[in-house]
C-alpha cells in the first residue's frame, strides 16, 4: 500500500503542472455498482450465506461511520453495535470528500473480506484514475482518510472471532442418530459453519437472544407432528412437480433459491451453478428501494448498513439454532422412509434444517427495510435476472419475506415449522434491531 | 540422474538420432505398418461429454491370427468411425481388409472388441460391443463369425448375442467346464450420480446396464445371470473385467471393476454353474474409479495377482488441482449408511494370499499413481523373468479439475446447456488437457516396480485407451497395439529380440476351445516358478493374442513346463529349450490334483469359538480428532483400548482388564475353571468418562494384592480437564479404591513398571503421546517413584520431553544387571536411558538418528548372535508418507494464522522439493489467508511448501521429522545399535504390537507381530493388509495368514498370551472390533 501511495505521489508531482480541481460527485450509483462488484466476486469465490452476510455488513458500517461524521442527519453506531470504537477524525486542514472517503473505505473493507482481490482492484483503480484526473488533492486527502477508517474498522472486524472459528471442529456426523442432520446429495458436503453462533453479533446481545421454539420432535410414527410435516413436504413437492415447471410454486421456489453453490453433475462432468445468497438478494432489494425513492448517497449508505446488519445478525441467530437442533433434512428422511428416489425441487443446502435461514433472514431484512421505506412499499424485484430468473413483483417487503419463507417448502428443503417459526424469529430479531438502533430520525422515507 | 544423462549422451553419440540406450520399444509410423486406423470422435450438439459420461473412453482392439498364417492380425473398433481389420503380412506390414471382410459395423457407438472362437470351429471370431439406447445410439453388439477366407458373417442374433445394452466389453471363459466358451458381458451404468443410492441397488436387475453371464448351450448363448448369482443393477459402472482361477480350484473366477461409488465384484466360481460375490471377504479396500485391470502371478507363487487401475495423478500440478478422494465423513456416510465398501482413488495391486485376503501393495510397489489410466497389461517385456506392467492413459479434458468444478460459471456452461446443449467451447477450454505419457514399470523382487517410462519407451502425448498384446513380428517378444483417441493407432514394437531368452506357447486344445482358453502353465527353472493362465480379454476393452509368453533372461533351458488343461488334466514337458514357439496339444494327460496347489498346512493358530467367554468388543466413540485438528497426519483419538492381564481376585489365575472408550465403561473378565466370566467392579466401571489407552495389573503397594493402573487418552479432553488424568486403583480387603496419583493432564500411550531404584517396589514409567488440540507440541512423559504405594514424579527433564511417546521397555541394554529404559514414539528416534543406580541418563547408542513413527518395541535376539536386539514397529512402506535420511518427511508446527491455535502441515519430498500432503481446500479451511494468496487451484498446484507459507511463518515454526518409515530392528553390535529394516512383506502396514512366545513349540521363542491402522483420511486409504507375522529370526518370517491368523482388515492393538486350565491361548485385542482368542493346538 505504501508503494502505491508513493506512486500516486510521484504521479502527483508529474501532473502538478496540470492541476485540475473539478468537483467530484459521488453518486448512489457508484455505491450500488461497488456492491454489485463485491457480490460478483463473492459468487465467484463461493462464500456461504453466513460468511457472505458478514462481507456485506462491515464495508457498509465503515462507509456509514464516515457519512455520520459529516451529515448530522445520521448518528454514529458507536455505542450501538458491539465493540465499535469511534473512527478517527480527518485532519482539520484537509479538504475531504466524505462520500468519496466512504466509498473508498467500503471498497477497501470489501477487498479485505473476499478472496479474489484482483477483481475488486480493477474496479477500484478505474475509479481512482478518474478521481485523480478530476481533483488530485481532494482524491489524495479522501483516500488517505478512507483508508485510515478502513484500518480502524479492519481492526474491529478482526476481533469478531471469525479467524478463531476457522479452526474449530467440524460438525461430526453420527449415522446412528436417526434424527440428526447428515450430509445430503449430491456433493455430501460437511455441514458448513457449525460455529457461526460464536461470531460477534452487531446489534443483538448474543446469538441465542432469539431462540425459536424447538421443532416437532423427530418421529416417523404415522400421525406424529414431525411425520406430518415430512409428509406435507413430500406431498407438496409431488403436487407441484406434477403441475410442471411452469407452476407458480416452482417459480417461487426457484426465484428464492439463492444457493451460492449448486453442484451439478452432467455425465462425467461436474460443475457448479452459482447464485447470490439470501443476504445478497435482500441487499439487491435494498438497492431497488433506494433507487425507487431516489435516495441520495448518504441515505443509500444508511439503508444498506441497517439492512445488512439485520441480515448478518439474523444469520448468527439462525445458525445458533441450526446447530442446536441439528435437524435432519427432508431429503434424507423422505429417501429413507418414504421414497428413495425423491429429490427436492431445489438442491438441499449443506447445513441442518431448523430454522430456515432464508426465512429468518427475510423476516429480519423486511423488518429493517420497512422501518426505512415504510410498509406497503411495492416494488419489482429484478435481482435474479442475471441468474436467468424473471422479475417478481411485491406489494411490500413483508409480502416478499413471506414468499421467500414458503418458497423453501415448495423447494422441498424445509418443513413448515422451520419456515413459519423462522420468519417469526427473523421478524422478532428485526424488530429488536429497529427498536434499538438510533441511526436517523427514523422517519420513514415515504413521508418525504 | 547424471548417470542416466551420461548414458543418453553416449547413446546419442553411438547411434546418432537412432534408438536410445535401454529403449525396449519403438513406435513405427502408420505409413511403415499400414495401420492407419484413427478413432476420431466428433462432438456434436447432441453428443459430447455432457450427454454421455463415457464419451472419452475410446474404442477397442483385438488381436489374433484370423487366417492361420501364424501371424496375429489386428481388429480395431471405432466409437463413431467404422471398424477396421488389418491382416498381418509379416515384417510388420499390414493390409487393410475391412472392405472385403465385412466387419465395418452398423452400430452408432462401438466400444470394446474381442477375438475368440465363439462357434467352436477353430477359427477366431470377432465380437464388438456397443452402447445402444441412449443418446440416439442405435445398433447392437455384433458377432462376426470367421468364414475362414478372410471374410466374416455378422451372426449375433443367431447366437443370442445381439444385445442392445450399454456394453463396454465382454470376456470369454468356460465357467461351467463343459468344454465350450461362455461369455461375461460387461455393461456400464448411466445411473444418475445425484445421490449414491443404496448398495442394494445392485440386486435389482437392470436390462441396459446390468452385467450378464451367458452360458454357451451350443450355438446359442443363454442368459443365466440371475441363477448364477451375477449382479445386474443400475449402479454397475462396469469398465474392467478379469478372468482367472483366483482361488486355484480349477474353476475360473471373475473380477469386475466398477467405476464411481459402486463396489467392484469378486465372483468366486462355486463349481456348480453359480458364483458367489465375495469382495468383502478378500479385499479390504478397492479402487474407487475402477478402470481396466489385469492378472498375472507377479511373485512366483503360482497364484494369480491382480492390478486394478484408477486415476491418481503423479504430477503435483495435476494432483493438487484435481478432485480426489472423499472427505472423511463422506466416506463414513457412504460406507455406514449406503453400504458401499472402502474405495480409494489410486491404482491397487492385490497380491494373492492363497485363499486368504489379498495384500494390497500398490504404494509399496511403486505403481499407485499413473494418472487417468485405462489399460494395464502384465508382461515380461524385457524377458528377465519378472512380470512388468504397461499402463495406457490420458483423457482429452479433465472433468475433475477443481477450478472447473468450482469456478466455471453459469454464463459459460448453463446457458449453453439449456439453449444449444453443446458445451461451450470456452467452458470446455477451462478444463485442462489430461494428456499424460503411458507408463511402463519393470518388475523386480519383492513385488517392487521401477518406472521405466521414457527409458524403455518414448514418452508419448497420446490419449491411449484399449491396449492389446501380441508378438506381431513373431520374434518372440511382446508387442503392443493401442487404440488411441483422435490419432493413429499406436504400435509398440519390442526390440528385446535375442537379448534375453523366452518361450512362447500356443495351444491346440479341443474342437470347441481350440486356443485353450483357461489353460495354465507352470514353468520351473532352477526352483523358480513362473505361472500363467491363458485368458485373452485383459486390460480394457480389448483382447490379446491367445498365447502364453515367459522370459528367462540368460537361462537357456527350462527344467519343466507343466500344462494344466481346462478339463483338469495335465501334462509335463521336461528340459524345454528356450527361444522357441511351441504349439502344445493335450498328450498323455493325467488328472490334475488341485489339492496339490493348496499350501501345506502350517497352521499354528485356531480361532476359538466363543472366545473362552471373553466377550469383549471394543467400541470406538464417535469423536474424531481430525474433525477438530483438521490437518494432523493421523488420529490420536483411536489408540485404545487398554488391556492388562493379572490376578485381580487373588485366586492365582490371571484375569483381564479391557479399557473403554470415552463414556464406554471398561470391562473385567475373571478366569474361572472352564471359562472367563465377566465381573463388574463398580468403582472401576463407573469411571467411564475416561478413554483407557494403557493399563497394568500389578501389586503397587506391596500388600500382595494386585492393583490397577490405567493411563487415559483419547485426545478429546484438553487443557487441565480431569478425564485426562490417569487412574490408580489400590486393592484392599473390600475391593478397589481409587487412590491418589500425581496429576498430569496428558494423553497416555504406555505404562511400564519396573523397580528402577531397586528399593523393592514397582515404579512406573508413563509415556504420553500428544497434546490435545496442539498436535506437534511435545507432551510430558513421567518416571514415577513408588514409596509404599504413593507415587511421586522423578525430576528428569530429558526423559520428560522424550517425545511423542508410544511405547517403552525396561531392558538391561548395557548388561550391568540393572534394567534400563528404552522409549520409542512418533516423530522421534528410539531413546536409550541408562539406569545408573536409579538415575536415568540418555545415552547415544544408535549409529544414526532413526526418526520414525515408531509404535512398539520388544527385545529379541533376532540374529541369534547371543545379544539382545530390539524389534521396532513402524508404519511401513505402503503409505502415502515418504521419508528417507536424505529427504525426511517434515511436520511443520506453528500457529500459522496466529489465531491462538496451532496447526501442523506435513510435507514430503518430490523431485527435490517439499509439498504439503493436504490440498488447498484443507489448508485454507484452517488458514483463510491462503485463499487470498491462491485464488485458483491451478495457482496453488505444484507449489512447494516454501512458496505456500511465507518465509516468516516457516522460520518461526518448529519442524519435526521422520526419516525412517520401515519396521525393523536395532541390531546390537557390542552395545551399539544400527537399524536393519524388515523384509518388504512386513512393510505392508503399520506394526503396532509384538509378543514373544514359543508359538511353534520348537523350543525357542519367536516374535509375533501384528498391526494395521485406519485412523487416516481417505487420501491415505486404509492400511489393512498385514495378516501378522511370526518372526523366528531375521530371515525366517511366516505371514499370519499361513499359520491360521485372520488379522487383515482389523487394527490390532495388543497381543497377549492368556491361559485357561493351564492351557495357553493367544488373545488378540483390536481397536473398534471384537477381541479374538486363538488356540495354539496340542
Amino acid at each position: 500500500m505504501k508503494q502505491y501511495l508513493r506512486l500516486i505521489l510521484l504521479f502527483a508531482i508529474i501532473v502538478s503542472c496540470d492541476k485540475k480541481e473539478e468537483p467530484i460527485v459521488i453518486t448512489p450509483q457508484d455505491l450500488h455498482y461497488s456492491i454489485h462488484k463485491v457480490t460478483e466476486v463473492m459468487i465467484h469465490d463461493i462464500f456461504s450465506p453466513p460468511v457472505a452476510s458478514r462481507i456485506f455488513a462491515y464495508p457498509n458500517i465503515a462507509a456509514y461511520e464516515i457519512i455520520a461524521l459529516n451529515n448530522e442527519e445520521y448518528k454514529s453506531l458507536v455505542g450501538q453495535v458491539t465493540d465499535l470504537m469511534p473512527i478517527p477524525k480527518p485532519g482539520q486542514d484537509k479538504s475531504i470528500n466524505y462520500q468519496m472517503a466512504a466509498l473508498i473505505a467500503h471498497m477497501e473493507i470489501s477487498k479485505r473480506l473476499i478472496f479474489s482481490e484482483d477483481k475488486i482492484e480493477a474496479h477500484r483503480d478505474s475509479l481512482y484514475a478518474n478521481w485523480q484526473d478530476k481533483n488530485l488533492t481532494m482524491f489524495n486527502n479522501s483516500m488517505e482518510y478512507g483508508l485510515e477508517v478502513a484500518k480502524h474498522i479492519g481492526d474491529w472486524l478482526d476481533k469478531d472471532n471469525y479467524k478463531q472459528t476457522r479452526t474449530m471442529p467440524k460438525f461430526t456426523i453420527n449415522t446412528d442418530d436417526t434424527s440428526r442432520w447428515q450430509p445430503t446429495p449430491p456433493a455430501y458436503m460437511d455441514g458448513i459453519e457449525p460455529h457461526w453462533s460464536k461470531i460477534r453479533p452487531f446489534v443483538i446481545d448474543s446469538a441465542n437472544q432469539f431462540v425459536p421454539a424447538p421443532p416437532p420432535v423427530f418421529s416417523m410414527e404415522l400421525g406424529s407432528d414431525f411425520y406430518k410435516e415430512v409428509k406435507e413436504v413430500y406431498d407438496i413437492s409431488n403436487e407441484i412437480t406434477s403441475k410442471g415447471d411452469n407452476s407458480e410454486e416452482i417459480a417461487i421456489a426457484k426465484f428464492w433459491d439463492c444457493n451460492p453453490y449448486v453442484s451439478v453433475t452432467r455425465g462425467h462432468l461436474m460443475f457448479a451453478t452459482k447464485k447470490i445468497t439470501p443476504g445478497a438478494h435482500w441487499i439487491g432489494i435494498t438497492k431497488i428501494a433506494c433507487e425507487k425513492t431516489n435516495s441520495d448517497f448518504d441515505q443509500t449508505v444508511f439503508a444498506y448498513t441497517k439492512t445488512s446488519m439485520a441480515i448478518a445478525d439474523a444469520f448468527i441467530s439462525c445458525w445458533d439454532e441450526k446447530y442446536r437442533s441439528n435437524l435432519i433434512r427432508p431429503e434424507t428422511v423422505i429417501n429413507q422412509y418414504i421414497d428413495e428416489n425423491w429429490q427436492p425441487v431445489l438442491q438441499t443446502p449443506p447445513f441442518p434444517e431448523y430454522t430456515s435461514g432464508h426465512s429468518v433472514v427475510s423476516g429480519a431484512a423486511a423488518t429493517a427495510l420497512t422501518s426505512i421505506f415504510g410498509d406497503n412499499f411495492s416494488f419489482d424485484d429484478d435481482t435474479e435476472i442475471p441468474y436467468g430468473l424473471p422479475i417478481r413483483s411485491f406489494t411490500s417487503f413483508n409480502q416478499a419475506a413471506d414468499e421467500a419463507a414458503i418458497s423453501r417448502m415448495y423447494g422441498g428443503i424445509h418443513y413448515r415449522a422451520a419456515v413459519e417459526i423462522g420468519v417469526g424469529q427473523g421478524r422478532n430479531l428485526g424488530k429488536f434491531i429497529v427498536d434499538k438502533l438510533d441511526m436517523k430520525g427514523e422517519k420513514a422515507l415515504t413521508s418525504k | 540422474m547424471s548417470k542416466v544423462t551420461l548414458y543418453i549422451l553416449c547413446a546419442v553419440l553411438l547411434y546418432g538420432c537412432g534408438s536410445k540406450e535401454g529403449e525396449i520399444f519403438r513406435n513405427p509410423s502408420p505409413s511403415e505398418t499400414g495401420i492407419d486406423f484413427r478413432n476420431t470422435i466428433t462432438e456434436t450438439d447432441d453428443l459430447n461429454i455432457l450427454d454421455y459420461l463415457y464419451f472419452y473412453n475410446g474404442g477397442g482392439v483385438a488381436t489374433g491370427d484370423i487366417n492361420g498364417d501364424g501371424l496375429p492380425d489386428i481388429f480395431l473398433s471405432g466409437n463413431q468411425v467404422k471398424n477396421r481389420l488389418y491382416l498381418n503380412e509379416g515384417n510388420l506390414k499390414f493390409r487393410d481388409i475391412s472392405e472385403t471382410a465385412g466387419i465395418s459395423g452398423n452400430s452408432t457407438w462401438n466400444t470394446g472388441a474381442i477375438m475368440g472362437d465363439i462357434n467352436g470351429d477353430g477359427l477366431l471370431d470377432i465380437y464388438v460391443c456397443s452402447v445402444v439406447g441412449i443418446n440416439g445410439f442405435n445398433g447392437q453388439n455384433e458377432l462376426y463369425i470367421n468364414n475362414g477366407d478372410n471374410t466374416f458373417t455378422e451372426s449375433a442374433a443367431e447366437f443370442g448375442l445381439d444385445f442392445d445394452t450399454y456394453s463396454s466389453s465382454a470376456a470369454l471363459l468356460d465357467f461351467d467346464l463343459d468344454g465350450d466358451l461362455d461369455m461375461y458381458l460387461l455393461n456400464h451404468a448411466v445411473h444418475t450420480q445425484q445421490s449414491y443410492g443404496k448398495a442394494e441397488l445392485r440386486e435389482k436387475r437392470n436390462a441396459q446396464s446390468g452385467d450378464r453371464l451367458l452360458r454357451n448351450d451350443g450355438r446359442i448363448f443363454v442368459d443365466v445371470s440371475e441363477e448364477a448369482g451375477i449382479y445386474g443393477g443400475a449402479n454397475g459402472y462396469g469398465l474392467g473385467i478379469a478372468v482367472a482361477d483366483f482361488n486355484q480350484d480349477g474353476y475360473p473366477d471373475i473380477y469386475v471393476g466398477n467405476d464411481f461409488h459402486e463396489d467392484d465384484y469378486y465372483y468366486i466360481n462355486n463349481g456348480n454353474g453359480t458364483f458367489s460375490e465375495q469382495l468383502r471377504k478378500y479385499f479390504g479396500h478397492t479402487t474407487k474409479f475402477s478402470m481396466g485391470n489385469d492378472v498375472a502371478d507377479i511373485n512366483h507363487d503360482g497364484w494369480p495377482d491382480l492390478i486394478s487401475l484408477d486415476m491418481l495423478p503423479e504430477d503435483e500440478k495435476v494432483l493438487k488441482s484435481s478432485e480426489g478422494d472423499d472427505l472423511t465423513q463422506t466416506q463414513i456416510l457412504r460406507v455406514d449408511r449406503f453400504g458401499y465398501h472402502y474405495q480409494y482413488s489410486r491404482n491397487m495391486l492385490f497380491v494373492n494370499q492363497q485363499n486368504t485376503p489379498y495384500a494390497e501393495t500398490a504404494i509399496q510397489s511403486g505403481i499407485a499413481a499413473t494418472d487417468w489410466s485405462w489399460s494395464a497389461l502384465f508382461g515380461d517385456y524385457d524377458q528377465d523373468g519378472e512380470q512388468d506392467i504397461f499402463i495406457s492413459n490420458g483423457i482429452p479434458k479433465r472433468p475433475n479439475d477443481l477450478d472447473f468444478i468450482k469456478f466455471a460459471s453459469d454464463e459459460q456452461i448453463k446457458n449453453k446447456l439449456s439453449n444449444t446443449k453443446l458445451v461451450d467451447q470456452q467452458a470446455l477450454n477451462m478444463m485442462p488437457s489430461g494428456v499424460t505419457h503411458n507408463y511402463i514399470f519393470k518388475g523386480g523382487e519383492d513385488v517392487k516396480y521401477k518406472d521405466m517410462s521414457g527409458i524403455w519407451t518414448v514418452k508419448d502425448t497420446l490419449i491411449s485407451g484399449a491396449t492389446a498384446m501380441a508378438d506381431l513380428d513373431n520374434d518372440g517378444d511382446l508387442d503392443l497395439i493401442i487404440n488411441t483417441l483422435n490419432s493413429p493407432t499406436a504400435l509398440y514394437i519390442n526390440k528385446t529380440d535375442a537379448k534375453a531368452n523366452y518361450i512362447k506357447l500356443r495351444f491346440n486344445y479341443t474342437a470347441k476351445n481350440k486356443f485353450g482358453i483357461g489353460t495354465k502353465v507352470f514353468a520351473y527353472l532352477n526352483g523358480n516358478l513362473q505361472y500363467k493362465e491363458l485368458y485373452t480379454v485383459r486390460g480394457f476393452q480389448a483382447s490379446s493374442e491367445p498365447m502364453v509368453h515367459f522370459g528367462f533372461g540368460k537361462q537357456d533351458k527350462i527344467d519343466s513346463l507343466k500344462i494344466v488343461w481346462p478339463n483338469r488334466t495335465y501334462q509335463v514337458l521336461k528340459e524345454v529349450a528356450v527361444n522357441q514357439s511351441l504349439i502344445i496339444s493335450p498328450e498323455n494327460t493325467k488328472p490334475f490334483n488341485y489339492n496339490l496347489l493348496r499350501p501345506l498346512s502350517q497352521k499354528i493358530f485356531n480361532k476359538v469359538e466363543g472366545n473362552l467367554g471373553i466377550n469383549f468388543t471394543h467400541e470406538e466413540d464417535n469423536y474424531l480428532d481430525i474433525n477438530r485438528q483438521k490437518l494432523i497426519p493421523y488420529q490420536i483419538s483411536d489408540r485404545g483400548p487398554a488391556l492388562a492381564t493379572g490376578d485381580l481376585n487373588g485366586d492365582g489365575k490371571k484375569d483381564l482388564f479391557f479399557g473403554g472408550s470415552k463414556y464406554i465403561p471398561s470391562r473385567i473378565f475373571l478366569q474361572g475353571d472352564t471359562t472367563y466370566v465377566e465381573k463388574r467392579i463398580a468403582n472401576i466401571a463407573t469411571d467411564s468418562i475416561k478413554e483407557d489407552v494403557t493399563a497394568i495389573i500389578a501389586d503397587l503397594n506391596n500388600d500382595s494384592k494386585k492393583d490397577l493402573f490405567i493411563g487415559s487418552g483419547g485426545a478429546d479432553f484438553y487443557n487441565e480437564m480431569a478425564p485426562l488424568t490417569d487412574s490408580y486403583y489400590l486393592q484392599d480387603e473390600t475391593g478397589f479404591e481409587a487412590s491418589e496419583f500425581p496429576e498430569f493432564f496428558e494423553n497416555a500411550a504406555v505404562v511400564r513398571e519396573c523397580d528402577f531404584d531397586n528399593d523393592g517396589d514397582l515404579d512406573l514409567f508413563v509415556g504420553n503421546n500428544a497434546i490435545t488440540n496442539d498436535f506437534g507440541n511435545i507432551p510430558n512423559s513421567y518416571l514415577l517413584r513408588n514409596d509404599r504405594g504413593k507415587f511421586s514424579i522423578v525430576e528428569n527433564k530429558e526423559l520428560q520431553k522424550a517425545g511423542m511417546v508410544t511405547d517403552a521397555v525396561w531392558s538391561d541394554f548395557d548388561n550391568d544387571g540393572t534394567l534400563d529404559l528404552i522409549v520409542v514414539g512418533e516423530w522421534m528416534s528410539p531413546k536409550f536411558y541408562k539406569n545408573n543406580k536409579g538415575q536415568l541418563t540418555e545415552q547415544v547408542l544408535l549409529d544414526n538418528s532413526y526418526n520414525g513413527l515408531w509404535e512398539c518395541i520388544i527385545p529379541f535376539d533376532i540374529d541369534k548372535d547371543g545379544d539382545l536386539d530390539y524389534l521396532l514397529g513402524n508404519w511401513g512402506n505402503n503409505t502415502k508418507f515418504k521419508a528417507s535420511h536424505d529427504y525426511p518427511m517434515k511436520m511443520i508446527y506453528s500457529d500459522f494464522d496466529q489465531n491462538g491455535s496451532t496447526e501442523t502441515i506435513v510435507a514430503t519430498e518430490k523431485n527435490g522439493d517439499y509439498y504439503p500432503l493436504e490440498g488447498l481446500d484443507e489448508l485454507s479451511a484452517q488458514m483463510v489467508g491462503l485463499r487470498k494468496k491462491f485464488t485458483t487451484y491451478k495457482a496453488f498446484a505444484g507449489k512447494p511448501i516454501t512458496e505456500i507459507l511465507d518465509q516468516k511463518a516457516l522460520k518461526s515454526s518448529t519442524v519435526l521429522e521422520v526419516n525412517t518409515l520401515q519396521s525393523g530392528y536395532l541390531e546390537n553390535n557390542g552395545g551399539k545399535y544400527s537399524f536393519v529394516p524388515f523384509k518388504e512383506e512386513l512393510q505392508v502396514a503399520p506394526i503396532r504390537a509384538f509378543l514373544e512366545y514359543d508359538f511353534d513349540k520348537d523350543g525357542s521363542t519367536e516374535i509375533l507381530a501384528a498391526g494395521n491402522y485406519f485412523g487416516i483420511k481417505p487420501y491415505h486409504g486404509r492400511l489393512d493388509s498385514f495378516s501378522g507375522a511370526l518372526i523366528k529370526n531375521e530371515n525366517d518370517v511366516i505371514l499370519g495368514n499361513k499359520i491360521g491368523l485372520e488379522l487383515q482388515f482389523k487394527s490390532v492393538r495388543h497381543l497377549n498370551m492368556i491361559d485357561l486350565n493351564g492351557r495357553p491361548y493367544l488373545l488378540v485385542t483390536y481397536n473398534n472390533d471384537q477381541a479374538q482368542v486363538y488356540d495354539l493346538g496340542e
